[in-house]
């Protein structure tokens, strides 16, 4: 059964977000448009399955029993209600501590780069520090990247933690 | 029982050995030297000194992985970043920004401005938008010094006094420094505290916002990834590092509901980024 997992991966990947399935983790309000105070079509219990066919900033378009209508993205979570508890932090995780022990020792994940035996035991790259440091952005270059992306700066305060 | 005998053995042994290595190298007037040190100080590590130890932690992480070779990709990646950088508490920074060639999906910041993204974590992005909020989070352990917080509760007493009283100059020939450094890259292992990745969610959603960008660049990232198979290794230390995606995005569901509508006509720009990933390679799909 261990080609299951990379099935099912293969196919997240290239299925993008059209045509995903997701479930809402809170009762969430169908909408008419992609805006808080468009008209309410109807309501969707908690792990209910709809389809997912669009993302439009904090909403996303979706079909839920064949009615098309657009819900707070954050409502949402990809996979199957079923198999995935909300706030489950996954599996790989699990067996990933439970594969390294509490020892500290490192396991050896084999060649690749970003594994935590290479974190531990690093070795620097000076050369490509100073690769980087070519491909630094001046602030002028900055400002004139925002402006050619329209993009207008606006005022608003870090937020305190969710209550 | 017998894993946990092991490990206590092993720890035992590290450090016993780590002891005896102090007290055969013990110097009394150094160590008085550094004690008085450690007094006087705030200990604290000033603004050039987080840099000197950044690039250290930045240099060793380059080790590991190294730089895609795609100047232009490299050069968009850095426009976003310094566009950001732009709208925080510490635009002053010498920030640079690296896209490393690598499969894992993951992005990293080291003390001083030193921010990466892996070329597997690109692929799953689909905007503008969803880059910036990935490089807000990061930059916002940099603005709250998050990383070298963690580094500085690891480190033995003294060594952060030590290696704040050295001259600038002494760089790596400083015992001290290349010590913090092999510390500050072992924390990208074993990750931050729950709280600093919370907070730094919280900051990144609005430093992305306030760059003029659509505040859910990086909530759609993180809900991407959530969708992905929990038991994909290019996850795993992700996974390791961080608190559950799921909780990540029940935060910030609370946080944004209400409190960002006015600013949801503010761009994504997915065609621009689809322009500069398009022929790369980078995007899978």
């Amino acid at each position: 059964m261990k080609w299951l997992p990379a099935f099912c991966l293969s196919c997240c990947i290239f299925a993008a977000h059209a045509g995903e399935t997701a479930y809402t983790v809170r009762t969430t309000e169908v909408k008419a448009k992609p805006f808080s105070d468009a008209d309410t079509l109807s309501s969707l219990p908690e792990k209910s399955k709809v389809e997912v066919l669009e993302r439009k900033s904090g909403w996303m378009q979706i079909k839920a029993d064949g009615a098309k209508g657009w819900v707070k993205m954050l409502s949402l979570r990809f996979g199957d209600a079923a198999q995935k508890k909300s706030g489950d932090s996954g599996l790989g995780a699990l067996f990933n501590v439970a594969a390294t022990g509490g020892s500290g020792s490192t396991v050896s994940t084999g060649v690749r780069g970003l594994s935590e035996e290479n974190l531990k035991n690093p070795h620097p790259n000076p050369q490509a520090m100073k690769e980087l440091q070519r491909y630094a952005t001046g602030k002028k270059e900055a400002q004139s990247f925002g402006k050619s992306g329209k993009l207008a700066t606006r005022q608003i305060d870090y937020l305190p933690p969710a209550k | 029982m017998n894993r946990k005998l092991l490990s206590i053995v092993f720890l035992c042994g590290i450090s016993s050995s780590a002891l005896a290595f102090d007290l055969g190298n013990i110097d009394l007037g150094k160590a008085l030297g550094t004690l008085q040190k450690a007094q006087q100080a705030s200990a604290d590590i000033d603004e050039p000194k987080e840099i000197e130890l950044g690039a250290g932690i930045a240099s060793n992480l380059l080790g590991a992985a190294p730089l895609l070779k795609n100047q232009r990709v490299q050069k968009y990646v850095n426009n976003v970043g310094m566009w950001l950088a732009l709208q925080t508490e510490r635009p002053n920074l010498p920030w640079q920004f690296g896209v490393l060639d690598d499969n894992d999906v993951n992005a990293f910041a080291a003390p001083g401005g030193y921010i990466f993204v892996t070329k597997g974590l690109l692929a799953q992005m689909k905007s503008e938008a969803e880059l910036a909020g990935v490089l807000a989070h990061e930059m916002s352990h940099i603005l709250r010094k998050h990383y070298l917080e963690a580094i500085k509760k690891g480190a033995r007493t003294g060594l952060i006094a030590e290696f704040a009283g050295q001259a600038l100059e002494s760089r790596g020939a400083d015992p001290a420094f290349k010590k913090l450094v092999s510390a500050g890259t072992e924390v990208y292992a074993r990750g931050l505290d729950k709280d600093d990745e919370f907070e730094a969610d919280r900051m990144g959603v609005v430093i992305a916002t306030r760059a003029g960008y659509d505040p859910y660049g990086l909530p759609a990232v993180l809900q991407t990834l959530q969708g992905m198979n929990a038991q994909d290794s290019s996850l795993a230390l992700l996974f390791k590092t961080h608190p559950a995606l799921g909780e990540r995005l029940n935060l910030l569901d609370r946080l944004m509901t209400g409190q960002f509508d006015e600013f949801e006509k503010q761009p994504a720009h997915a065609p621009r980024f689809m322009g500069v990933m398009g022929k790369t390679g980078i995007l899978k799909r």
